[in-house]
């Protein structure tokens, strides 16, 4: 393939019609978080897998990317497509359960999570279809965001948004100031950086480790307009989104997350970035789930 | 021999429109015709070499096919996981450009030496690395890498030494005394040494690999056997360099063949003021060469003193 071959091939995703607020931009209502949670508390049990905290931190992040993108131009491989790399490449379950509540995954695949002959290992792998890039070393996924974000640029398809979620551990690698100060500079106003601002690194609170504390200062020292949003609010990620969509600015969000969202024992507790669930444990984590969902877009959860 | 891959380069972008150049600010009078010529698939990345491999992948995502240049030293060991996780995994076609092979840097120190570079690069199944000998393998040396649809790696020496007829992956000039003869194998630069040995001491046969990997075992083999007795001649480590790779190759085939190694040892902090200086010092010059061909020569095939 040649670039010269597809610049002129209009998009053909209706990108010229802004999303309505409280719908994706297929027009369809979100995937329920608490249902995504319900079917990553799943995932990790069967796998015995670890990695719950950080993915129940995700979920509104991911959804709320997913919802803003052209999903079925997604699962076509368009080179026009809208892209989510999650440079975090340990929220790899919650990537595949959003990814299914999205129709990208069938029930059955996601089955297979961190099973023997599975494409589902414990890091995002590209040789799940629709995932754009295999990560799990840090500091990988934004590089490779924002090179995809150049050539889109470079190719004339300018329109396609590129989101990269990214941890707020994960930044302490520099290679993710390396990505953002040349995203800065070619004013790449498409790539949508979201961090998972959970307050927790490997294994313990990131401000212990390195304190970056005001996070917003770092980006907007760098050049970038923040968005500083709750991360577990749909609507408000949501609205981000479409702000920077419509502007012309390099652009970060700031998601304020909770670590092991949505399951009282495992909230604000590193340790559930290791530990697997027993019988009991997720029981417990179902029960919370179900009779304390985390509020959906359509239960209130704010514009 | 930059200018001639540079050449090929500014030629193949104008005939292939997915072809994209990012340098890691490097390249100066070099790659500013580039830019003039291309400039939406021309992309200084800055001081920033993890980000660039990072980036080239993402070209890759978006449909282009990237050339990266720098130095070589910090386009391998600065990106090593860049380069596996990003390119190798995903089976990204990237051209990896690097120059100041060996001692080109010389007198600026070990961090600007690049003598252990490529066999951390070969330890990455899938790619490909070519360590040109001559302008004449240079000028197609881009196109020979782009037509394999592989990731790879092209170790650019300074200079621009002419070696006729050697524009093909692998070349062998054979010496007067046929098989007979000891056999050195070398590539890059040090290519230029084996054949003013072979001058000095007609009897030397000498073979060049231009693609110095994987190793070519149907030309390489079969010469093994014939002359019995070998010296890879590098400057690169030999343990992870071609030496490592040739022994393998003796291992696997069982073939009836001995070799030696000719390759720096260890880093060097003692300023030497050209390559010429620390090929002397490594005894990989042309007189150490023909003095080591001449040890192997006393004690017949097999053997070295």
């Amino acid at each position: 393939m040649t670039v010269a071959a597809t610049r002129d091939t209009a998009r053909d995703d209706g990108r010229d019609s802004l999303q309505a607020p409280g719908l994706t931009r297929g027009g369809t209502p979100y995937p329920d978080p608490s249902a995504v949670r319900r079917t990553i508390l799943g995932m990790l049990y069967r796998a015995k897998a670890s990695h719950l905290g950080t993915s129940m931190s995700l979920v509104e992040i991911l959804v709320a990317a997913y919802g803003a993108c052209d999903i079925a131009a997604i699962a076509s491989g368009l080179p026009s497509r809208d892209r989510v790399f999650v440079s975090k490449g340990h929220g790899a379950c919650a990537t595949y359960a959003t990814m299914h509540h999205y129709g990208l995954l069938s029930e059955a695949v996601i089955g297979t999570y961190h099973q023997d002959g599975s494409a589902l290992a414990g890091h995002v792998s590209h040789a799940v279809p629709g995932i754009e890039h295999s990560t799990g070393a840090l500091g990988h996924g934004l590089p490779v965001a924002v090179g995809t974000a150049i050539g889109l640029q470079s190719s004339g398809r300018t329109d396609a948004l590129v989101f990269c979620a990214l941890g707020d551990g994960e930044i302490q690698e520099g290679s993710i100031w390396e990505a953002l100060m040349l995203a800065r500079h070619r004013g790449l106003a498409r790539l949508i950086p979201i961090v998972d601002n959970n307050q927790i690194s490997s294994i313990r609170a990131t401000s212990d480790v390195i304190d970056m504390r005001p996070l917003r200062k770092r980006f907007e020292g760098f050049g970038f307009v923040v968005h500083q949003v709750d991360g577990h609010d749909v609507a408000a990620l949501a609205a981000a989104i479409s702000e920077i969509e419509t502007g012309q600015v390099a652009s970060v969000i700031i998601a304020d997350t909770i670590k092991g969202k949505g399951v009282p024992f495992a909230e604000g507790q590193p340790v559930w970035h290791y530990r697997s669930l027993d019988d009991d444990s997720y029981a417990t984590a179902l029960k919370a789930l179900v009779e304390d969902p985390v509020p959906t877009l359509a239960a209130g959860a704010g514009s | 021999m930059r200018g001639q891959i540079f050449n090929d380069l500014i030629a193949l972008m104008g005939e292939d429109e997915s072809l994209f150049f990012v340098t890691g600010d490097m390249g100066i009078n070099l790659v500013e015709p580039i830019e003039e010529k291309y400039p939406d698939r021309f992309l200084n990345v800055g001081i920033a070499e993890q980000n660039m491999i990072g980036v080239a992948a993402g070209l890759c995502n978006a449909g282009y096919r990237p050339v990266v240049f720098t130095i070589g030293n910090f386009l391998v060991h600065r990106c090593f996981e860049q380069i596996r996780d990003d390119i190798v995994l995903h089976e990204y076609p990237v051209v990896l450009l690097g120059t100041s092979a060996g001692w080109d840097n010389a007198p600026l120190g070990p961090t600007h030496h690049l003598i252990d570079d490529w066999g951390a690069i070969r330890n990455l199944p899938g790619m490909d690395v070519y360590a040109p000998s001559s302008v004449e393998f240079a000028r197609s040396a881009l196109g020979r890498a782009l037509a394999a649809s592989r990731p790879c790696y092209i170790r650019v020496a300074k200079g621009a030494t002419s070696i006729e007829d050697s524009e093909h992956d692998v070349f062998f000039r054979p010496g007067a005394d046929g098989s007979a003869g000891p056999l050195l194998v070398s590539y890059g630069t040090l290519a230029s040494e084996c054949l003013k040995a072979q001058e000095l001491a007609p009897e030397i046969s000498v073979l060049v690999l231009n693609k110095v990997h994987p190793v070519d075992a149907s030309v390489v083999a079969p010469l093994l056997v014939a002359h019995g007795r070998a010296i890879v001649v590098e400057d690169h480590f030999a343990h992870s360099g071609l030496y490592a790779s040739v022994c393998q190759l003796i291992m696997e085939e069982g073939l009836d063949a001995r070799v030696f190694p000719a390759a720096p040892k260890g880093y060097d902090l003692v300023v030497g003021t050209s390559a010429g200086s620390y090929h002397e010092r490594e005894g990989l010059d042309a007189a150490h060469l023909v003095k080591r061909v001449g040890a192997l020569g006393r004690v017949g095939a097999g053997h070295e003193s």
